[in-house]
Protein backbone atom coordinates (compact mmCIF):
# COMPACT_ATOMS: atom_id res chain seq x y z
CA UNK A 1 0.00 0.00 0.00
CA UNK A 2 2.87 2.21 1.06
CA UNK A 3 4.94 1.25 -2.42
CA UNK A 4 1.25 1.83 -3.87
CA UNK A 5 1.17 5.73 -2.59
CA UNK A 6 4.80 6.11 -3.24
CA UNK A 7 4.38 5.16 -6.93
CA UNK A 8 1.49 7.92 -7.15
CA UNK A 9 3.27 10.53 -5.65
CA UNK A 10 6.01 9.60 -8.49
CA UNK A 11 3.65 10.14 -11.37
CA UNK A 12 4.23 13.88 -11.84
CA UNK A 13 1.54 16.35 -12.57
CA UNK A 14 2.93 17.57 -15.91
CA UNK A 15 3.54 14.07 -17.54
CA UNK A 16 -0.42 13.10 -16.84
CA UNK A 17 -1.12 15.82 -17.90
CA UNK A 18 1.00 15.39 -20.80
CA UNK A 19 -0.55 11.85 -21.08
CA UNK A 20 -4.55 13.10 -21.00
CA UNK A 21 -4.36 15.92 -22.88
CA UNK A 22 -3.83 14.54 -26.10
CA UNK A 23 -6.26 11.90 -25.27
CA UNK A 24 -9.15 14.24 -24.55
CA UNK A 25 -8.23 16.61 -27.69
CA UNK A 26 -8.06 13.07 -29.62
CA UNK A 27 -11.47 11.59 -28.12
CA UNK A 28 -13.11 15.28 -28.28
CA UNK A 29 -12.64 15.59 -32.16
CA UNK A 30 -13.53 11.77 -32.77
CA UNK A 31 -16.77 12.43 -31.40
CA UNK A 32 -16.90 15.56 -33.39
CA UNK A 33 -16.97 13.39 -36.48
CA UNK A 34 -18.45 10.67 -35.64
CA UNK A 35 -21.77 11.77 -33.22
CA UNK A 36 -24.51 12.98 -35.25
CA UNK A 37 -23.88 16.24 -34.16
CA UNK A 38 -25.57 18.73 -36.32
CA UNK A 39 -26.88 20.86 -34.59
CA UNK A 40 -24.67 21.41 -31.83
CA UNK A 41 -21.34 21.64 -34.57
CA UNK A 42 -23.36 24.29 -36.40
CA UNK A 43 -23.50 26.07 -32.72
CA UNK A 44 -19.81 25.40 -32.77
CA UNK A 45 -19.27 26.84 -35.93
CA UNK A 46 -21.39 29.76 -35.40
CA UNK A 47 -19.82 30.25 -32.21
CA UNK A 48 -15.99 30.30 -33.90
CA UNK A 49 -16.88 32.56 -36.58
CA UNK A 50 -17.35 35.19 -34.50
CA UNK A 51 -13.89 34.00 -33.47
CA UNK A 52 -12.56 33.32 -37.38
CA UNK A 53 -14.05 35.82 -39.77
CA UNK A 54 -12.18 38.60 -38.50
CA UNK A 55 -8.81 37.34 -39.13
CA UNK A 56 -10.18 36.08 -42.69
CA UNK A 57 -10.82 39.30 -43.27
CA UNK A 58 -7.69 40.54 -42.49
CA UNK A 59 -6.21 38.15 -44.32
CA UNK A 60 -8.32 38.87 -47.60
CA UNK A 61 -7.53 42.58 -46.83
CA UNK A 62 -3.62 41.89 -46.79
CA UNK A 63 -4.10 39.51 -49.44
CA UNK A 64 -5.49 42.53 -51.69
CA UNK A 65 -3.36 44.89 -50.34
CA UNK A 66 -0.73 42.88 -51.68
CA UNK A 67 -1.98 42.63 -54.93
CA UNK A 68 -2.81 46.10 -55.46
CA UNK A 69 1.21 46.83 -54.56
CA UNK A 70 2.51 44.27 -56.97
CA UNK A 71 -0.27 45.53 -59.40
CA UNK A 72 1.07 49.43 -58.75
CA UNK A 73 4.33 48.64 -58.80
CA UNK A 74 3.39 46.89 -62.32
CA UNK A 75 1.12 50.01 -63.37
CA UNK A 76 4.67 52.21 -62.07
CA UNK A 77 7.22 49.99 -64.12
CA UNK A 78 4.73 50.67 -66.99
CA UNK A 79 4.60 54.26 -66.55
CA UNK A 80 8.39 54.16 -67.22
CA UNK A 81 7.56 52.25 -70.31
CA UNK A 82 4.74 54.70 -71.10
CA UNK A 83 6.95 57.41 -70.12
CA UNK A 84 10.03 56.20 -72.52
CA UNK A 85 7.50 55.44 -75.31
CA UNK A 86 5.62 58.65 -75.09
CA UNK A 87 9.18 60.81 -75.00
CA UNK A 88 9.77 58.85 -78.50
CA UNK A 89 6.38 59.97 -79.91
CA UNK A 90 6.94 63.54 -78.75
CA UNK A 91 10.26 63.33 -80.22
CA UNK A 92 8.73 62.02 -83.55
CA UNK A 93 5.78 64.04 -83.65
CA UNK A 94 7.94 67.58 -82.78
CA UNK A 95 10.07 66.20 -86.31
CA UNK A 96 6.80 65.63 -87.93
CA UNK A 97 6.01 68.59 -86.89
CA UNK A 98 9.07 70.85 -88.18
CA UNK A 99 8.91 69.01 -91.12
CA UNK A 100 5.06 70.10 -91.51
CA UNK A 101 6.40 73.43 -90.91
CA UNK A 102 8.82 73.10 -93.62
CA UNK A 103 6.62 71.78 -95.99
CA UNK A 104 3.67 74.56 -95.48
CA UNK A 105 6.27 77.45 -95.57
CA UNK A 106 8.03 75.78 -99.16
CA UNK A 107 3.92 75.52 -99.74
CA UNK A 108 3.36 79.31 -99.30
CA UNK A 109 6.24 80.39 -101.38
CA UNK A 110 5.59 78.04 -104.31
CA UNK A 111 1.84 79.57 -103.93
CA UNK A 112 3.81 82.89 -104.75
CA UNK A 113 6.41 81.36 -106.75
CA UNK A 114 3.70 80.51 -109.45
CA UNK A 115 2.74 83.80 -109.54
CA UNK A 116 6.11 84.79 -111.03
CA UNK A 117 6.37 84.69 -114.91
CA UNK A 118 9.06 84.90 -116.88
CA UNK A 119 9.80 88.57 -119.19
CA UNK A 120 9.26 88.04 -122.84
CA UNK A 121 11.84 86.60 -124.20
CA UNK A 122 13.42 84.96 -121.72
CA UNK A 123 12.63 81.04 -120.53
CA UNK A 124 12.01 80.21 -116.15
CA UNK A 125 12.70 77.05 -114.73
CA UNK A 126 12.12 76.49 -111.52
CA UNK A 127 14.81 74.77 -109.15
CA UNK A 128 15.63 73.93 -105.74
CA UNK A 129 18.69 74.72 -103.63
CA UNK A 130 20.16 71.00 -103.41
CA UNK A 131 23.40 71.43 -101.90
CA UNK A 132 25.31 74.72 -100.12
CA UNK A 133 28.87 74.43 -99.91
CA UNK A 134 30.17 74.99 -96.24
CA UNK A 135 33.13 76.63 -97.35
CA UNK A 136 31.43 78.27 -99.93
CA UNK A 137 28.32 80.15 -99.02
CA UNK A 138 28.65 82.78 -102.08
CA UNK A 139 26.88 79.79 -104.01
CA UNK A 140 24.71 77.04 -104.40
CA UNK A 141 24.03 73.74 -105.99
CA UNK A 142 20.62 73.33 -108.01
CA UNK A 143 18.64 70.62 -108.67
CA UNK A 144 18.18 71.45 -112.42
CA UNK A 145 20.62 71.26 -114.98
CA UNK A 146 21.06 71.43 -118.59
CA UNK A 147 18.90 68.23 -119.39
CA UNK A 148 16.39 70.70 -117.74
CA UNK A 149 17.52 73.50 -120.16
CA UNK A 150 19.40 75.53 -117.24
CA UNK A 151 22.70 76.80 -119.31
CA UNK A 152 25.67 78.58 -117.72
CA UNK A 153 25.09 82.43 -117.41
CA UNK A 154 21.80 82.48 -117.20
CA UNK A 155 20.56 84.40 -114.26
CA UNK A 156 18.86 83.14 -110.90
CA UNK A 157 16.07 85.15 -109.39
CA UNK A 158 14.23 84.26 -106.47
CA UNK A 159 10.81 85.86 -104.73
CA UNK A 160 11.24 88.45 -101.77
CA UNK A 161 7.66 88.27 -100.56
CA UNK A 162 6.03 88.35 -104.38
CA UNK A 163 8.77 90.76 -105.61
CA UNK A 164 11.45 88.78 -107.60
CA UNK A 165 15.15 89.64 -106.71
CA UNK A 166 18.08 88.72 -108.19
CA UNK A 167 20.07 86.20 -106.50
CA UNK A 168 22.79 85.66 -109.09
CA UNK A 169 24.17 83.61 -111.90
CA UNK A 170 24.79 80.01 -112.89
CA UNK A 171 28.43 79.57 -113.55
CA UNK A 172 28.25 75.80 -114.08
CA UNK A 173 26.11 73.85 -115.50
CA UNK A 174 25.95 69.92 -115.21
CA UNK A 175 23.51 67.17 -116.84
CA UNK A 176 20.75 67.20 -113.68
CA UNK A 177 22.73 70.18 -111.23
CA UNK A 178 23.99 73.54 -111.88
CA UNK A 179 25.95 76.03 -109.82
CA UNK A 180 24.12 79.77 -109.17
CA UNK A 181 27.66 82.22 -107.87
CA UNK A 182 25.01 84.76 -105.60
CA UNK A 183 25.40 88.18 -106.02
CA UNK A 184 27.52 88.41 -102.68
CA UNK A 185 30.61 87.20 -104.07
CA UNK A 186 32.98 88.99 -105.34
CA UNK A 187 33.44 87.83 -109.11
CA UNK A 188 29.75 88.43 -109.23
CA UNK A 189 29.31 91.12 -111.31
CA UNK A 190 25.79 93.27 -113.50
CA UNK A 191 24.99 96.10 -115.04
CA UNK A 192 22.60 97.94 -113.07
CA UNK A 193 20.36 100.88 -112.90
CA UNK A 194 18.89 102.98 -109.78
CA UNK A 195 15.42 104.53 -109.27
CA UNK A 196 14.58 107.30 -109.81
CA UNK A 197 18.12 108.87 -110.35
CA UNK A 198 17.84 106.15 -113.36
CA UNK A 199 22.20 106.54 -112.63
CA UNK A 200 23.72 103.50 -114.34
CA UNK A 201 26.70 101.63 -113.08
CA UNK A 202 28.58 98.33 -112.65
CA UNK A 203 27.38 96.00 -109.51
CA UNK A 204 30.14 94.02 -107.96
CA UNK A 205 29.55 91.11 -105.35
CA UNK A 206 31.28 92.65 -101.83
CA UNK A 207 34.06 90.54 -99.92
CA UNK A 208 34.13 88.57 -97.20
CA UNK A 209 29.95 89.49 -96.83
CA UNK A 210 30.00 93.14 -97.17
CA UNK A 211 27.88 95.39 -99.31
CA UNK A 212 27.23 95.26 -102.67
CA UNK A 213 29.39 97.90 -104.87
CA UNK A 214 27.91 100.12 -107.27
CA UNK A 215 30.67 101.10 -109.33
CA UNK A 216 31.44 103.46 -112.50
CA UNK A 217 28.72 105.89 -111.99
CA UNK A 218 28.64 109.46 -113.48
CA UNK A 219 31.09 112.38 -111.61
CA UNK A 220 27.74 114.53 -111.28
CA UNK A 221 25.58 110.96 -110.19
CA UNK A 222 22.73 112.72 -108.18
CA UNK A 223 22.23 109.03 -106.53
CA UNK A 224 20.73 109.04 -103.17
CA UNK A 225 20.52 106.74 -100.55
CA UNK A 226 17.67 104.31 -100.06
CA UNK A 227 17.21 104.06 -103.88
CA UNK A 228 16.13 100.62 -105.25
CA UNK A 229 18.72 99.10 -107.89
CA UNK A 230 17.64 96.84 -110.49
CA UNK A 231 19.27 94.98 -113.09
CA UNK A 232 19.53 97.24 -116.55
CA UNK A 233 18.70 96.26 -120.15
CA UNK A 234 21.75 96.82 -121.24
CA UNK A 235 23.27 93.67 -119.39
CA UNK A 236 22.98 90.47 -121.74
CA UNK A 237 22.80 88.02 -118.85
CA UNK A 238 19.96 89.19 -116.84
CA UNK A 239 16.56 90.71 -117.42
CA UNK A 240 16.04 94.04 -117.20
CA UNK A 241 14.27 95.42 -114.16
CA UNK A 242 14.66 92.76 -111.53
CA UNK A 243 15.17 94.25 -108.18
CA UNK A 244 18.90 93.41 -106.82
CA UNK A 245 19.06 96.24 -103.47
CA UNK A 246 18.92 98.98 -102.29
CA UNK A 247 21.51 102.08 -101.80
CA UNK A 248 22.79 102.34 -98.86
CA UNK A 249 25.47 105.25 -98.95
CA UNK A 250 27.27 106.83 -101.93
CA UNK A 251 30.50 107.64 -101.56
CA UNK A 252 33.72 108.44 -103.41
CA UNK A 253 37.03 106.36 -104.36
CA UNK A 254 39.81 107.81 -101.63
CA UNK A 255 42.09 107.30 -104.56
CA UNK A 256 40.17 109.11 -107.45
CA UNK A 257 38.06 111.66 -105.21
CA UNK A 258 35.89 112.60 -108.46
CA UNK A 259 34.67 108.72 -108.95
CA UNK A 260 31.70 108.36 -106.69
CA UNK A 261 30.33 104.77 -105.92
CA UNK A 262 27.61 103.77 -104.11
CA UNK A 263 27.22 100.75 -101.41
CA UNK A 264 24.13 98.90 -102.18
CA UNK A 265 22.31 96.00 -99.64
CA UNK A 266 21.10 93.09 -101.75
CA UNK A 267 17.56 92.75 -101.37
CA UNK A 268 17.66 88.95 -101.27
CA UNK A 269 19.30 87.08 -98.00
CA UNK A 270 20.91 83.64 -99.67
CA UNK A 271 21.09 82.09 -96.50
CA UNK A 272 17.36 81.76 -97.18
CA UNK A 273 17.14 80.98 -100.57
CA UNK A 274 14.96 77.63 -101.25
CA UNK A 275 13.73 77.91 -104.33
CA UNK A 276 15.47 79.56 -107.75
CA UNK A 277 13.57 80.60 -111.12
CA UNK A 278 16.08 80.50 -113.61
CA UNK A 279 15.76 82.57 -116.19
CA UNK A 280 17.45 81.71 -119.66
CA UNK A 281 17.46 83.84 -122.92
CA UNK A 282 15.50 81.86 -125.54
CA UNK A 283 18.53 83.31 -127.96
CA UNK A 284 20.97 81.74 -126.00
CA UNK A 285 18.94 78.31 -126.19
CA UNK A 286 18.64 78.91 -130.18
CA UNK B 1 0.91 34.27 -18.86
CA UNK B 2 3.37 36.03 -21.49
CA UNK B 3 3.08 32.64 -23.66
CA UNK B 4 -0.45 32.79 -23.98
CA UNK B 5 -0.52 35.84 -24.89
CA UNK B 6 2.16 35.17 -27.72
CA UNK B 7 0.54 31.94 -28.43
CA UNK B 8 -2.29 33.64 -29.11
CA UNK B 9 -0.94 36.25 -31.39
CA UNK B 10 0.93 34.02 -33.51
CA UNK B 11 -1.96 31.90 -33.56
CA UNK B 12 -4.34 35.23 -35.10
CA UNK B 13 -1.15 36.26 -37.53
CA UNK B 14 -0.67 31.79 -38.39
CA UNK B 15 -4.20 32.00 -39.68
CA UNK B 16 -3.83 35.13 -42.08
CA UNK B 17 -1.05 33.93 -43.34
CA UNK B 18 -2.44 30.34 -43.95
CA UNK B 19 -5.58 32.18 -45.49
CA UNK B 20 -3.68 34.83 -47.78
CA UNK B 21 -0.90 31.93 -49.08
CA UNK B 22 -3.72 29.68 -49.50
CA UNK B 23 -5.17 32.45 -51.70
CA UNK B 24 -1.79 33.03 -53.37
CA UNK B 25 -0.65 29.88 -54.38
CA UNK B 26 -3.92 28.39 -54.77
CA UNK B 27 -4.20 29.89 -57.87
CA UNK B 28 -1.25 27.68 -59.04
CA UNK B 29 -3.59 24.74 -57.26
CA UNK B 30 -1.30 23.92 -55.03
CA UNK B 31 -2.78 24.27 -51.38
CA UNK B 32 -0.34 24.80 -48.55
CA UNK B 33 -0.77 24.47 -45.04
CA UNK B 34 0.47 27.22 -43.07
CA UNK B 35 -1.81 26.25 -40.04
CA UNK B 36 -0.15 22.57 -39.85
CA UNK B 37 3.27 23.83 -39.67
CA UNK B 38 2.73 26.63 -37.02
CA UNK B 39 0.92 23.82 -35.00
CA UNK B 40 4.02 21.66 -35.11
CA UNK B 41 6.61 24.50 -34.36
CA UNK B 42 4.69 24.97 -31.16
CA UNK B 43 4.32 22.00 -30.22
CA UNK B 44 8.45 21.24 -31.00
CA UNK B 45 9.08 24.54 -28.91
CA UNK B 46 6.51 24.98 -26.26
CA UNK B 47 5.28 22.11 -23.48
CA UNK B 48 2.49 20.05 -24.34
CA UNK B 49 0.42 22.28 -22.05
CA UNK B 50 0.32 24.64 -25.23
CA UNK B 51 1.14 22.63 -27.94
CA UNK B 52 -1.55 20.26 -28.15
CA UNK B 53 -4.60 22.88 -27.39
CA UNK B 54 -2.71 25.31 -30.29
CA UNK B 55 -2.64 22.09 -32.77
CA UNK B 56 -6.59 21.05 -31.86
CA UNK B 57 -7.65 24.30 -31.76
CA UNK B 58 -5.32 25.05 -35.53
CA UNK B 59 -7.10 21.81 -36.76
CA UNK B 60 -10.28 23.07 -36.03
CA UNK B 61 -9.62 26.16 -37.11
CA UNK B 62 -9.51 24.23 -41.02
CA UNK B 63 -12.52 22.65 -39.77
CA UNK B 64 -14.52 25.03 -39.58
CA UNK B 65 -14.08 26.41 -43.08
CA UNK B 66 -14.72 22.55 -44.79
CA UNK B 67 -17.91 21.00 -45.12
CA UNK B 68 -17.41 17.42 -45.05
CA UNK B 69 -16.14 16.27 -41.73
CA UNK B 70 -16.07 18.32 -38.84
CA UNK B 71 -12.85 17.82 -36.44
CA UNK B 72 -11.43 15.84 -38.84
CA UNK B 73 -8.26 18.02 -38.89
CA UNK B 74 -8.43 18.67 -35.50
CA UNK B 75 -7.86 15.06 -35.03
CA UNK B 76 -5.42 15.02 -37.35
CA UNK B 77 -3.42 18.02 -35.75
CA UNK B 78 -3.86 16.64 -32.22
CA UNK B 79 -1.77 13.26 -33.97
CA UNK B 80 0.62 15.13 -35.91
CA UNK B 81 0.91 16.88 -32.22
CA UNK B 82 1.73 13.28 -30.39
CA UNK B 83 4.27 12.32 -33.15
CA UNK B 84 6.40 15.38 -32.54
CA UNK B 85 6.12 15.07 -28.67
CA UNK B 86 6.85 11.89 -29.15
CA UNK B 87 10.16 11.64 -31.12
CA UNK B 88 11.24 15.42 -29.88
CA UNK B 89 14.08 13.63 -28.03
CA UNK B 90 14.98 12.35 -31.37
CA UNK B 91 15.25 15.21 -33.65
CA UNK B 92 17.25 18.09 -33.44
CA UNK B 93 14.61 21.09 -34.41
CA UNK B 94 17.36 23.29 -34.70
CA UNK B 95 18.13 22.28 -37.52
CA UNK B 96 17.29 23.38 -41.25
CA UNK B 97 17.34 20.11 -42.46
CA UNK B 98 15.44 18.11 -39.87
CA UNK B 99 12.93 21.04 -39.47
CA UNK B 100 12.09 20.40 -43.45
CA UNK B 101 12.06 16.56 -43.48
CA UNK B 102 9.96 16.27 -40.16
CA UNK B 103 7.62 18.97 -41.87
CA UNK B 104 7.92 17.27 -45.06
CA UNK B 105 6.97 14.01 -43.75
CA UNK B 106 4.19 15.42 -41.06
CA UNK B 107 2.70 16.98 -43.78
CA UNK B 108 2.53 13.79 -46.08
CA UNK B 109 1.02 12.01 -43.21
CA UNK B 110 -1.41 14.43 -42.46
CA UNK B 111 -2.72 14.34 -45.77
CA UNK B 112 -2.96 11.13 -46.31
CA UNK B 113 -5.31 10.43 -42.64
CA UNK B 114 -7.15 13.02 -43.89
CA UNK B 115 -7.49 11.69 -47.20
CA UNK B 116 -8.16 8.26 -45.41
CA UNK B 117 -10.78 9.64 -42.72
CA UNK B 118 -12.95 11.50 -45.55
CA UNK B 119 -13.13 8.27 -47.47
CA UNK B 120 -13.87 6.23 -44.34
CA UNK B 121 -16.41 8.63 -42.90
CA UNK B 122 -17.91 10.59 -45.95
CA UNK B 123 -16.94 8.39 -49.01
CA UNK B 124 -15.88 11.54 -50.45
CA UNK B 125 -12.20 11.54 -52.25
CA UNK B 126 -10.66 14.39 -51.85
CA UNK B 127 -7.69 13.64 -54.09
CA UNK B 128 -6.76 16.57 -56.23
CA UNK B 129 -3.66 15.09 -58.24
CA UNK B 130 -0.47 14.17 -57.97
CA UNK B 131 1.31 17.80 -58.46
CA UNK B 132 -0.80 19.47 -56.72
CA UNK B 133 -0.78 17.31 -53.49
CA UNK B 134 3.05 16.73 -53.86
CA UNK B 135 3.04 20.58 -54.47
CA UNK B 136 1.62 21.07 -51.23
CA UNK B 137 3.63 19.37 -49.08
CA UNK B 138 6.68 20.23 -50.62
CA UNK B 139 5.69 23.83 -50.31
CA UNK B 140 4.61 22.97 -46.33
CA UNK B 141 8.69 21.58 -45.75
CA UNK B 142 9.96 24.53 -47.63
CA UNK B 143 8.63 27.20 -45.42
CA UNK B 144 9.00 25.23 -42.44
CA UNK B 145 12.48 26.84 -41.99
CA UNK B 146 11.05 30.24 -41.85
CA UNK B 147 8.16 29.40 -39.67
CA UNK B 148 10.33 27.71 -37.12
CA UNK B 149 12.71 30.85 -37.37
CA UNK B 150 9.91 33.13 -36.50
CA UNK B 151 8.60 31.11 -33.56
CA UNK B 152 11.91 30.80 -32.24
CA UNK B 153 12.24 34.38 -32.28
CA UNK B 154 8.59 34.78 -31.32
CA UNK B 155 9.17 32.42 -27.68
CA UNK B 156 12.60 32.51 -27.16
CA UNK B 157 12.78 32.99 -23.83
CA UNK B 158 10.53 30.30 -23.47
CA UNK B 159 12.13 27.38 -25.61
CA UNK B 160 11.32 23.63 -23.98
CA UNK B 161 14.44 22.63 -24.64
CA UNK B 162 16.47 25.31 -23.23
Amino acid sequence: MQRKNKRKNNFSHGSRRRKILPVVFLLFSLLLMVLPLESPVASVKAMLSYIFIPQIRAAHTTVEYGGEVSQTVRSLLNVHQENERLKEEMERLRLENAQAKEIFSENERLTHSLQLKAPKGWQGIWAKTAYREPTQWNSVIIDKGCSDGIEERAAAVALKGQTPVLMGVVIECAENTAKVLLLQDEDFSAAVYALPSEEEGLLVGGSNGSLLKMQYLSVLSELQEGEKVYTSASSSIFPAGILVGEVESVEKEPEYATAPFAKVAAAADSSLVRELFILVREEMKK
Amino acid sequence: MTTVLKLFLSFLCATICHWALMTVFGEIGVTVNIMLIFSMVVCAYLKPEYGYPTAFLGGLFLDFFGVKLFGCHAFIFTLCACAVYGMEKRLDMDGIIPQIISIFFLSLAASLFNFLLLKVFTGFSAWGGFWPFIGGITLNAALAPFVFRVLRHVFAIERKMS
